[in-house]
């Protein structure tokens, strides 16, 4: 069997502040195996995005604090590392971009100094040659005279060209992870759709895996093979992106799903989750879903279910999923990619 | 007008109506200098609301559709133009009559917690529009207040509180508890969901539509989220770089969109299906910028129509341009002239401002 390029294994996160101690992300597994696109899904306050700053070592430690659990990435363990090894691995091996690409760039440099930095400090590379890389780098991403652009500082460009260079910078050295917090949901649809072939392009040419945290559920459908549903803190679905839309077992899941208003069918009232996203300071006790929840009984505010395999290759944390039998995932594990073959629904108009 | 008329819609059924409506913002380059150019954030706009109606405005960032919620409030200035309530003139008017219209005008902002003072209670935030108006005092004020807050979904106790108790989508609830207090018969929604999590939204899309059932309000709902508006629109307009490119009743318009923006915009949105259904057209290019924005056809530069049109005219018609760092060969009339937004039949009126396709 393939081995998975990332493995998350029972990681909590907990930060301790004055008042009191919050678990942002509790008993987390997942993996991602080299050239798939895994996507974490969540509201806000559900965990995604620490997940993510965990597994960089980008938290900021204390107040933060790895409870427990483990980050493997190709075997090595990454919150046991030194910082110096970590500094090795972060940028280079795993890249990431962020939300707001305005903010993740630094407006007195330009972006030509900016993608070059990264460069000489992985690559231990000269300053002409790391400009030459990040050229190469900017046409890779789509950007039209990227010798001009490497003069450009972050305030003359647009949104779109911004989020590229972010991507640009990221994929300098050739990560073989990228994770994507919210890359595009700062921008325009007809942008966003840019951004999103362009992310499909590298997974298809470089065989770059992709750990892709959104909110929309349009975003996952189309680019991930397999996703993980996040809510209060633990993941509560696991499945590949067709078993999951198709038959979704997690009532929040199923909830999520109802009450997205889709194209090309009018409702006349939209269903709706009652209740509001609890805050990690008050989360409620045993299933965190459970005030919410159309389906709850006793049990439900007494026992937190774990995460078990409910039917083949598909993991759901429900009391009451049919067949909530199996053994409790270690780490929930799926090797499955689509098939993404070029250019096979994209008509780029040009 | 008399006053009989006030309580009707005016000839064409419209409660409100904008006629060539124009926001421009100048730009400074110095401190003593004076505008060197325009912004021209909204650029001859025309549509009407009918009572009881909701009229969705969509487009992108930066098209001007917040502009024009805020200019027919009155909130900014309008360079030209005008906007007719109930067939009178909110441009033309006198301040002391304005101030008596506006009771039935409100918006709902799209961030709850920058649009609620954090120093006042909820109960002050609701109740300061009746204070203003003179409608309501003492006991009779706190009723309707907590009737108010009750209609939305919220606790009547809650009015002692503070905007920061509250989540995101408690607050939007209370932006817009503020917006119906004196009982308004038209709200500009200016983006009232998309800063809310997914499993809110949809709460405060039924709590905006339950409500307009019950009071017969009508709606200008700006949103950059085709299916949302689709969903809540009786009418779509389609706005780019300060003009409506397409506007017709939204089920016309989602079935058969015609001009190609809109087309490009329906086909950008993912969707929630991993087997997906329709073809996609990646526009190339960016939204450029609106102080400086195409001339014929803004959108001539990343319409994919134009370029296929050109490849069959006559080579006297078509001119070549640089777009996105690429040569392309284009109509000259898309280049050269700007279309008007033309109403053809079909089912229902439905118009579009293109040369290739309207």
């Amino acid at each position: 069997m393939q081995k998975p390029l990332l493995e998350i294994r029972n990681l909590t996160v907990a930060f301790e502040t004055d008042a009191g101690r919050i678990v942002p992300v509790r008993d987390l597994s997942l993996t991602i195996f080299p050239a798939q696109t895994v996507a974490l899904v969540g509201e806000s306050g559900c965990g995604k995005s620490v997940t993510a700053l965990s597994i960089m070592r980008l938290i900021p430690q204390p107040p933060a604090r790895i409870l427990s659990g483990q980050v493997l990435f190709d075997g090595r363990d990454l919150p046991a590392l030194s910082e110096k090894q970590m500094q090795g691995i972060r940028g280079r091996e795993i890249a990431m971009i962020f939300q707001e690409p305005t903010t993740s760039l630094n407006p007195v440099y330009a972006i030509g100094e900016q993608i070059a930095e990264a460069i000489r400090l992985h690559q231990g590379v000269g300053r002409r040659a790391a400009l030459a890389i990040a050229e190469r780098s900017l046409a890779d991403v789509g950007i039209a005279d990227p010798h001009g652009r490497l003069r450009e500082y972050p305030h003359q460009l647009s949104g779109g060209m911004r989020q590229r260079v972010m991507i640009a910078t990221a994929l300098s050295c050739r990560p073989r992870l990228l994770i994507a917090d919210e890359p595009t949901t700062a921008l325009d649809v007809t942008i966003q759709a840019q951004i999103l072939e362009l992310l499909r392009k590298l997974r298809r040419d470089r065989g770059m895996a992709i750990l892709l945290i959104t909110h929309d559920l349009g975003v996952v459908a189309e680019n991930a093979d397999v996703v993980g549903v996040m809510y209060a803190s633990r993941m509560v679905e696991f499945a590949a992106v067709e078993d999951l839309f198709d038959r979704p077992l997690h009532p929040y899941t199923q909830g999520l799903f109802r009450s997205v208003p889709k194209l090309g069918r009018k409702m006349q009232r939209l269903e709706t989750i009652a209740g509001t996203v609890p805050c990690p300071s008050c989360f409620p006790s045993g299933c965190k879903f459970h005030p919410r929840c159309g389906r709850t009984r006793e049990l439900c505010s007494e026992t937190e279910p774990d995460l078990r395999e409910a039917s083949p290759n598909h993991w759901a944390a429900c009391h009451f999923v049919e067949n909530y039998s199996g053994a409790a995932a270690v780490a929930p594990m799926l090797a499955h990619r689509r098939e993404i073959v070029a250019g096979d629904r994209e008509e780029t108009a040009a | 007008m008399s006053e009989a008329g006030k309580s009707s819609a005016d000839e064409n059924g419209a409660l409100v109506e904008a006629r060539d409506l124009r926001t421009w913002f100048p730009i400074r380059r110095g401190l003593f200098t004076g505008a060197s150019g325009h912004v021209k954030a909204v650029d001859g706009v025309s549509f009407s609301v009918r009572p009881g109606r909701t009229l969705g405005l969509v487009g992108e960032s930066g098209c001007g559709k917040t502009t024009v919620g805020r200019t027919i409030l009155r909130l900014i200035p309008a360079t030209g133009g005008s906007v007719l309530y109930r067939g009178r003139d909110l441009f033309a008017m006198p301040p002391a009559e304005l101030r008596r219209m506006r009771r039935h005008m409100q918006i709902v902002f799209q961030d709850p917690m920058s649009s609620l003072n954090p120093r006042m209670s909820v109960g002050g935030i609701i109740g300061e529009p009746m204070q203003v108006h003179g409608i309501a005092s003492g006991a009779e004020r706190a009723d309707r207040i907590a009737a108010l807050l009750h209609r939305v979904g919220l606790d009547p106790a809650y009015a002692r509180r503070y905007p920061h108790e509250f989540s995101g989508g408690q607050r939007q609830r209370i932006g817009i508890a503020r917006a119906l207090a004196l009982d308004p018969e038209f709200i500009v929604c200016d983006e009232p969901v998309s800063a809310l999590d997914v499993s809110i939204q949809s709460q405060i899309l039924n709590l905006l539509r339950d409500i307009q059932e019950e009071r017969k309000m009508a709606y200008l709902f700006i949103a950059h989220n085709l299916a949302v508006v689709e969903h809540f629109a009786d009418e779509v307009a389609v706005m780019y770089l300060g003009r409506i490119v397409e506007m017709a009743a939204a089920s016309e318009l989602y079935a058969n969109p015609r001009h190609p923006y809109t087309l490009s915009l329906l086909s950008a949105i993912p969707e929630p299906n991993p087997r997906p259904t329709r073809t996609r057209t990646v526009l190339s290019g960016e939204v450029p910028s609106p102080a400086n924005p195409p001339g014929g056809c803004a959108f001539h530069p990343r319409c994919p129509l134009t370029r296929h049109a050109a490849g069959e005219a006559n080579a006297t018609e078509t001119v070549e341009i640089e777009s996105g760092g690429e040569r392309i060969r284009i109509l000259k009339r898309c280049r050269c002239e700007v279309p008007p937004l033309e109403t053809r039949g079909g089912a229902g009126p439905h118009a579009a401002a293109c040369w290739v396709n309207g």
